[in-house]
């Protein structure tokens, strides 16, 4: 980016502390683990997703580059970090501010009982191990300089507040209907105010030019997701959903996307030229439902190894977390905002707002789409939103003659053998019995 | 055309040969600790009492949750699919023709209780699967947790489902989680409850989990009850008064997995014949 050096913040801008939305009379001495086992633990359970992952037929050739940076977590590079959450962040702000954003939702297994014996047992896993990365001295939130999450369910709602003890911390509020007509002024207001909270906490200056040009960037990625989703559509063969995840997830990392773009155009360039030995015989499905964060990648597995192809997804870490690129009408601060609120809180397809048209209309224009023979729900046991939303959704695919499997379970592998019974019968009804 | 189905259970083993439609042989066996060798054991036994050797076979099919422990030399399928196979088989002579005499109506809904798994199959009116539904996180509401009971009451098993059906106790009992059941056990014993009423409690903790899954699948039509759960006269009694609907035991019920892979055998042979027939022999 062309855009000049980050001047120091003008004066009247609030310090984090100052600007910070928690009562700070109630601040606590966060705790922190130091706990070689946990980490050791976490590194097996990856390790393992990884050695699962080498038996895969047809893997890119720089695939590696992409395992390496979801890793490493945040790589090295310049600019400060800001660590966030979901799929609702607009992080063109933070491109534009010079910093590297890091989605910090974590999929490791192992930290799970970690964050519970702070928290809950009755948590969602993946706040609750995204909570132990940050009791950890060494984790991912305690190398960012600001945090970022949107209240989009109740855990992440006060984990905000948790995760305040340790970093500066934005809770980016979501309205609770996607009606722009009576919502946008509102949500447009509240990624302004986490412009300016994220250029006071970083002490740089957020300038219209500087975000246009990230918006640019992020269109790029958008276009490249895209591409690859569509090739991927055509010749399944031609890369594993997997791979896909872990494509699309390196560019999470704190990575340079210019360096990104250049990689994953590699990759499509290889999906591209892919001709498959034999016609492509396995059902395709449409995948909806919670985060898959690497390395918990089980029902991409059990997908995978059950004899399916995933074409398509609404998944907040798969293809759905870069497919809407922001559109702007005009280079103003004000349309801007309003671009990125449509994009980010208007477009999202997450069971947090009180209707689930959005999500049902997707899924049901992938399906048509992509010529999916069935449609597979991922659902995050201790996450009440998704789990809701499986009643409606089943039934409304159910009358559209769209067959439908629900696969709700958690980050452990105890239920493994239960879920593979599970779907090898749905994937029987869809063999015709 | 004979083929066989071995249902590899978490507690047994079951085989059946299926000759032309009609059972020829089965047989029961506890799976023990290595069930891939339970199978091959259990595929010998009943080819042996049938007076038939592994040649003569078309085709073998596994299920079960031990159906990828053991390569017995032909398909695997699940139990889901097996099962409803199997029912729909087991119960076609009670059903054959309008009005039959048992007054027995198409099987849509199959209920299958067996050593850990519970489920539920909701079949339509061409006999496919419709939707289906069976624990998948812990193993409360199974042939198993009866069995821990039984013991905990000191009791062998057919005296605890004998003493069942003895009663008509209201006692409420918890049936998610086995462990704890076992301590409401002691505390139900310790006020003096018959072993009666808690065997009956257990038996109606049980069914009503059982029911709820039956509904949520969204059943209609009639019932069939399949599985080891259905050899226990006071389970089905149970679910019977829980569902307040008739449910209807075929003959020998914990094989009828068994059954449906053989049918699913013979199914997949008779498809690729008819593939052949269609499109000529390359």
């Amino acid at each position: 980016m062309k855009n000049t050096p980050p001047r120091p913040l003008r004066p009247s801008a609030p310090s984090a502390l100052e600007s910070s939305q928690f009562d700070p009379r109630y601040r606590l001495e966060p705790p922190k683990v130091d706990d070689p086992g946990a980490r050791k633990r976490a590194r097996f359970v990856a390790e393992q997703q990884k050695q699962l992952m080498v038996t895969i037929p047809h893997r890119p050739a720089n695939i590696g580059w992409f395992q390496d940076l979801v890793d490493r977590g945040a790589a090295e590079g310049s600019g400060p970090l800001v660590g966030y959450f979901c799929n609702m962040i607009p992080v063109e702000l933070i491109f534009a501010l010079g910093g590297r954003p890091v989605r910090i939702d974590c999929g490791n297994p192992a930290l799970v009982a970690a964050g519970e014996e702070a928290l809950s047992g009755e948590i969602c896993p993946l706040a609750k191990s995204s909570f132990a990365l940050a009791m950890d001295p060494e984790g991912l939130p305690n190398r960012c300089d600001a945090l970022v999450m949107p209240a989009s369910c109740d855990a992440k709602r006060k984990l905000g507040e948790v995760l305040a003890d340790y970093r500066p911390v934005f809770t980016f509020n979501l309205p609770p209907e996607q009606d722009a007509g009576r919502y946008g002024a509102a949500a447009a207001a509240e990624v302004e105010r986490l412009g300016d909270w994220l250029a006071g906490t970083l002490g740089r200056k957020l300038t219209t030019g500087a975000l246009v040009e990230a918006i640019e960037l992020t269109r790029r990625r958008a276009a490249l997701v895209r591409e690859l989703q569509a090739a991927r559509a055509a010749e399944p063969a031609a890369l594993s959903v997997r791979d896909f995840f872990l494509v699309v997830q390196a560019s999470f990392t704190g990575v340079a996307l210019e360096k990104w773009l250049a990689e994953a155009g590699k990759v499509l360039a290889g999906v591209r030229a892919f001709k498959s030995a034999r016609k492509r015989l396995r059902p395709r499905l449409v995948l909806t439902g919670a985060p898959i964060v690497w390395p918990n990648f089980k029902p991409l597995n059990l997908i995978e190894e059950c004899g399916a192809d995933v074409i398509a997804d609404t998944v907040c870490t798969g293809a759905q977390s870069c497919f809407d690129p922001v559109v702007y009408d005009e280079k103003g601060r004000a349309a801007l905002m309003r671009a990125l609120a449509a994009r980010y809180v208007f477009a999202s397809p997450c069971p947090c707002f009180v209707s689930q048209g959005t999500r049902i209309s997707r899924v049901l224009d992938l399906v048509g789409e992509f010529k999916a023979d069935g449609v597979l729900n991922y659902g995050l046991r201790l996450c009440q939103l998704f789990d809701m939303e499986a009643y409606r959704l089943s039934r409304v695919l159910k009358a559209r003659k769209v067959p439908f499997a629900n696969l709700r379970t958690d980050y452990s592998l105890e239920d493994t053998e239960q879920l593979r019974v599970r779907l090898e019968a749905f994937l029987e009804t869809l063999d015709g019995g | 055309m004979i083929t066989a189905g071995v249902d590899i259970g978490s507690t047994t083993t079951k085989a059946v040969i299926l000759d032309d439609g009609k059972v020829r042989a089965r047989t029961v066996l506890p799976s023990g600790n290595l069930p891939g060798e339970t199978a091959k054991r259990a595929l010998a036994e009943v080819l042996a009492s049938a007076g038939l050797k592994e040649s003569d076979l078309a085709m073998v099919a596994a299920t079960g949750y031990g159906r990828r422990l053991v390569d017995l030399g032909g398909i695997v399928m699940t139990e889901i699919k097996a099962c409803a196979a199997g029912a729909l088989a087991a119960t076609a002579t009670a059903t054959a023709g309008a009005g039959a005499a048992s007054g027995l109506e198409r099987v849509h809904t199959v209920i299958d209780v067996g050593g850990q798994d519970t489920k539920v199959i909701a079949l339509d009116d061409a006999g496919d699967i419709e939707d289906f539904s069976m624990n998948d996180k812990c193993a409360a509401g199974t042939g198993r947790f009866l069995e821990m009971l039984a013991h905990k009451l000191e009791l062998p098993y057919e005296e605890f489902v004998a003493e069942a059906s003895k009663s008509d106790t209201m006692i409420q009992m918890n049936a998610t989680c086995a462990v704890f059941a076992e301590s409401e056990v002691v505390g139900l014993l310790a006020r003096n409850v018959s072993k009666a009423d808690i065997a009956a409690a257990a038996h109606n903790a049980i069914a009503s989990r059982i029911a709820s899954m039956t509904r949520r699948v969204g059943s209609r039509g009639s019932y069939c009850f399949v599985g080891g759960g259905a050899r226990n006269r006071a389970l089905v009694r149970a679910v019977e008064e829980a569902l307040n609907k008739p449910v209807h035991t075929p003959e020998d019920p914990q094989t009828v997995i068994a059954l449906g892979a053989a049918v699913g055998a013979r199914r997949k042979l008779e498809r690729a014949a008819e593939k052949d027939g269609g499109e000529g022999t390359p």
